[in-house]
């Protein structure tokens, strides 16, 4: 409740505090640390030592709750240079379809300094619960992180939260990361009757695929060429050890068709732009050629995935008035 | 619900069962023995746990039954154990039983604070060199729990050394947080275990004492400052008792109720002193008893220490723990009364029935004996001229006690002696009490004393114009017991030390040197460490400060903050100096930075090979060269050497390298760029 309300100016703080960038290496600027929930039981313990040594006149008892303080004085540097080791850069992020997770590659670099960092690090988005930990001497790189996506566009990434309680758990050493990158989101695709039209502008409905029948024009089987997408690889042949056989399609061949936006009204932009991508997705699916008009925006016809992506990204571009970069 | 198991191979929870284990073992005294069982079912079904043989943790259903079950027998027995032993005991069993349930961070951050607890309570009961360091084994086996808790992946060695390596860091810390932290005193009354008291009690029949002579246990240590006190004037006075029921003698109850009256009210005695004194430092076992020791009139300043009316010295809180204090002591200041009615008449009180053979001949004395120093002569004369034996074994004397002892047997202890001795003083209307101690004390070279269980003595105090005036019946019987302490006094009868090992080990030399060596680093611990006290500290103090003065204090307080941030410091040296002759990579990024001063800069994206290139276009010659080479024995030493040994060749060259491109860059005169 009052954390809600004091939210963005946190936000504000963090954000001067720990500026986006695109790789950190943690240090004293950005690093946080403080007694973890066990390190306040311990020095409540630290406490009832030394009340219970004071009241017994116990020299010893008095010595064991010194030497846990100290413990904790000691403990206290060794985790934040523990931590201060680290070197965090972000990898290649995936582009997801709006309400999908999009998984974000972190690269953690322990060696940073000389001696290297252990123990455990939990990771999560700011605010949220951790999703995974992992363990610094035993560490595959990369350790991914998922981030829910809600809409398309540009979404800047979430601050990431990383977190130790090296060496003996009485101190939480954390940072909030915002990484300097935005995430492209596709709009999410609906199914939908796919509609094409020819370069005269003709429209050639053609039918609800969600029953599934009729594009998949099966014709023979060919020899894998590099190149050819992965999904026309014939895997039963390839599994009976006949070698790599991709499969050839009757409608892959000629013709190329255009997609469009319906109609120019912003209502029912969104759920159009879905259908769009669902049309633009199954054309690839048939590997048909086309082409796609949006607005003032003309993407000539081609099917290559870089083609796909041009025209996902023009989707997800579209009159988008959170896209901000 | 089915639960899995968290503990499978889980060397943190395996570390944690084993400390709450053998802790409880190391107090089985204070504990139940049930609560015992309970904590071995415990272990025995985390060890299986950790080693999978059962795969699934104890239901919640059956663990709460048996929490309700054992709460429940706490409740109906645990009431007479007393505060201190029932909150251990509940303690032992609520860490036990959650130990079975144990599975989630927080159950088990919980149990590991229990558990440091659980050692400090232990050193409350335990304090010899002995437990002191299984605790402190115990102390590290928790902390490597924790490491292996936060990093479960490590190796054993591993996290030993590094835990260690907390622990040796810590110490520093921790000692001078013990010598400079203020010592207080107790802050309120802490329960006292009861049971196990040892020494003295505040009710003695006769027999008693003799029980406790046959205990070797050390009672109490004494460091004399200067002049020690012969053999025969090592009077410890402990107890004075002053109530006769005609069987046993006790503490007076009126004077209990008056030393609280004055305690309350805080109404300090000051015994008015004379002649030399000769001052020591006491050094006292945990006896679970209130009452100290000092030789004849004692004075102390401590204010733990309450200084009764009758001559004694009693801790303000039962000695749970040793204790250590400074007294003063005036054994030729008289003992004067401080109210000298009350004494007079709390000191004349005798049953009025039994013992007529006593009553008849101590009547006998006093017609014929008119001043009270003749009638106490005839009655020592008694002791001296009827044969009375001093022995160890007396006979029991259930009914009229002291006819038996002083007609029939004629044998007996120092209580049988000082008994008999007050009771006929008293029927001879001589205000006569009982003082339990203890008498002797053996020297350890010039150093110390100790003063054993069996050294306990009982000797009488009787009223004279002069004061209360010691007199001891027992050195009439046995002078040897005054002279060379209860082992050669009764050496004739064998009775001494009965059946101990240790009277027989003590005839070999070296086991006799070995059992000194021990003692004296018992000593050597007591004092220093378990008797560190406000005194000490302050002493440290002003040989540290000279003059405690406020503005000191404070400097001497900044100076310890500084020192401890200095010393964590000191700690991770390494890693301030990591950056600083690492590797030839640091001094080529120096020369990168030399570059940058006459503004040739390496793009973030240019290998080191590219800006080479760069370079050799833009700088002068002599530059160009040096940095070709630096950059090359950079390039080697980040792909191409084979060990450690090549590495640090590199280094050095780097270093020498770098030393050439800075006089390079200096060396780049204007005149010499206009030819360029």
């Amino acid at each position: 409740m009052f954390r809600k309300t004091l939210q963005p100016q946190i936000n504000t703080w963090l954000d001067k505090r720990i500026p986006p960038a695109t790789d950190f290496s943690l240090n004293l600027g950005n690093i946080f640390i403080f007694p973890s929930r066990f390190g306040m039981l311990y020095l409540i313990l630290c406490v009832a030592l030394f009340v219970l040594g004071t009241n017994y006149q116990n020299n010893l008892i008095l010595l064991l709750g010194f030497f846990l303080l100290a413990l904790f004085l000691v403990s206290l540097l060794s985790s934040y240079l523990n931590f201060a080791g680290l070197k965090i850069m972000v990898g290649k992020v995936a582009h997801p379809f709006a309400g999908d997770s999009v998984s974000l590659p972190l690269w953690i670099d322990t060696s940073a300094q000389k001696h290297s960092a252990h123990g455990r690090l939990h990771l999560g988005l700011y605010g949220e619960k951790v999703q995974l930990s992992v363990d610094l001497d035993r560490l595959t790189n990369p350790a991914e992180l998922s981030v829910p996506t809600t809409r398309r566009g540009r979404l800047p990434l979430p601050r990431v939260t990383l977190s130790s309680y090296f060496p003996l758990g009485m101190f939480r050493c954390w940072t909030h990361l915002r990484f300097d990158r935005k995430v492209l989101v596709y709009p999410s695709p609906l199914p939908c009757p796919v509609i094409t039209y020819s370069a005269t502008g003709e429209e050639e409905s053609e039918g609800n695929v969600a029953t599934g029948e009729g594009y998949d024009d099966f014709d023979s089987l060919t020899e894998y060429q590099l190149g050819q997408p992965l999904y026309h690889v014939a895997w039963k042949q390839v599994a009976k050890g006949q070698g790599m056989i991709s499969k050839k399609f009757s409608s892959t061949s000629n013709n190329e068709v255009w997609l469009r936006l319906a109609s120019k009204t912003d209502d029912e932009l969104e759920s159009r732009l879905s259908h769009l991508c669902f049309m633009i997705l199954e054309m690839e699916n048939r590997g048909q050629r086309f082409g796609l008009k949006l607005g003032d925006n003309t993407i000539q016809p081609g099917k290559s995935s870089a083609h796909r992506h041009q025209c996902l990204t023009s989707l997800a571009l579209y009159n988008n008035e959170h896209n901000d970069g | 619900m089915v639960r899995l198991n968290p503990s499978a191979y889980n060397k943190a929870h395996l570390l944690l069962t084993l400390v709450l284990c053998i802790s409880s073992f190391t107090l089985t005294e204070p504990l139940e023995t049930w609560i015992l069982l309970i904590v071995c079912c415990a272990t025995i079904i985390r060890f299986s746990l950790f080693m999978n043989w059962q795969k699934h943790q104890i239901s919640l259903r059956t663990l709460n039954l048996l929490a309700i079950l054992s709460a429940i027998v706490l409740a109906t027995f645990g009431w007479q154990l007393g505060l201190l032993l029932g909150m251990l005991n509940l303690l032992v069993l609520a860490s036990s039983l959650k130990l079975m349930l144990l599975a989630s961070r927080r159950d088990y951050f919980q149990l590991i604070s229990i558990q440091f607890f659980l050692i400090g309570t232990g050193l409350v009961f335990n304090q010899n060199i002995a437990f002191s360091l299984l605790y402190g084994a115990l102390t590290m086996m928790l902390l490597l729990s924790l490491a292996f808790h936060i990093s479960p992946v490590n190796t054993w060695s591993g996290q030993i050394k590094r835990t260690g390596k907390l622990c040796l860091q810590a110490v520093p810390l921790c000692i001078m947080l013990f010598l400079v932290t203020p010592k207080l005193g107790p802050m309120w009354q802490m329960p006292v275990g009861k049971g196990g008291e040892t020494g003295l009690s505040d009710k003695v029949t006769p027999g008693d004492l003799s029980q406790l002579a046959r205990s070797s246990d050390l009672a109490f240590r004494v460091n004399f400052d200067d002049d020690i006190p012969v053999m025969s004037e090592r009077y410890w006075r402990a107890l004075v008792l002053e109530d006769f029921d005609g069987k046993s003698w006790q503490v007076a109850p009126f004077r209990e109720r008056i030393r609280q009256r004055y305690q309350r009210t805080n109404h300090i005695f000051t015994p008015r002193t004379s002649g030399p004194g000769i001052a020591y430092q006491v050094l006292s076992e945990p006896s679970k008893n209130p009452w100290l020791f000092g030789l004849d009139l004692a004075v102390t300043r401590d204010n733990t220490i309450w200084q009764g009316r009758e001559y004694q010295l009693i801790s303000r809180y039962p000695l749970q723990s040793g204790i250590s204090y400074r007294v003063r002591s005036y054994t030729q200041a008289p003992l004067l009364p401080d109210v000298e009615l009350l004494d007079r008449r709390l000191n004349l009180q005798l049953p009025e029935q039994g013992n007529p053979r006593t009553r008849e001949w101590a009547a006998n004395l006093r017609q014929r004996h008119d001043s009270d120093k003749a009638f106490i002569g005839a009655v020592s004369n008694y002791f001296q001229e009827q044969e009375f034996r001093y022995t160890l074994n007396p006979s029991p004397m259930p009914t009229n006690a002291m006819d038996q002892f002083l007609f029939e047997d004629r044998a007996g202890f120092c209580v049988h002696y000082a008994g008999a001795m007050a009771y006929a003083l008293r029927l001879g209307g001589i205000p006569a009490r009982m003082v339990t101690g203890y008498l002797g004390g053996e020297m350890r070279g010039e150093e110390y004393m100790s003063v054993y269980q069996y050294d306990a003595h009982a000797w009488v105090e009787w009223l004279s114009e002069n004061g209360w005036q010691r007199l001891d019946p027992t050195a009439l019987v046995s002078p040897l017991r005054l002279e060379f302490g209860l082992q050669r006094a009764v050496e004739y009868e064998d009775s001494f030390m009965q059946g101990s090992a240790l009277s027989r080990l003590q005839q070999l030399a070296w086991v006799n040197e070995l059992r000194m060596l021990l003692a004296d680093m018992d000593y050597l611990w007591s004092r220093w460490i378990l008797g560190f006290d406000r005194d000490n500290q302050e002493d440290m103090l002003k040989a540290l400060l000279g003059e405690v003065t406020p503005l000191r204090l404070a400097l001497a307080g900044a100076a310890l903050v500084l020192f401890t941030a200095l010393l964590l410091a000191i700690y991770q040296y390494k890693h301030w100096l990591v950056i600083r002759h690492s590797s030839p990579a640091y001094y080529y990024h120096k020369g990168l930075r030399l570059l940058e001063r006459s503004d040739i800069e390496r793009p973030r994206w240019m290998g080191p090979q590219d800006f080479n290139s760069l370079v050799q276009q833009q700088q002068p010659a002599h530059v160009a060269r040096q940095f070709d080479k630096m950059t090359r024995c950079y390039l080697r030493s980040s792909y191409e050497t084979r060990d450690d040994a090549e590495q640090q060749i590199l280094k050095k060259r780097m270093r020498f390298l770098l030393a050439k491109l800075k006089k390079a860059l200096k060396k780049k005169p204007p005149a010499k760029r206009q030819g360029f």
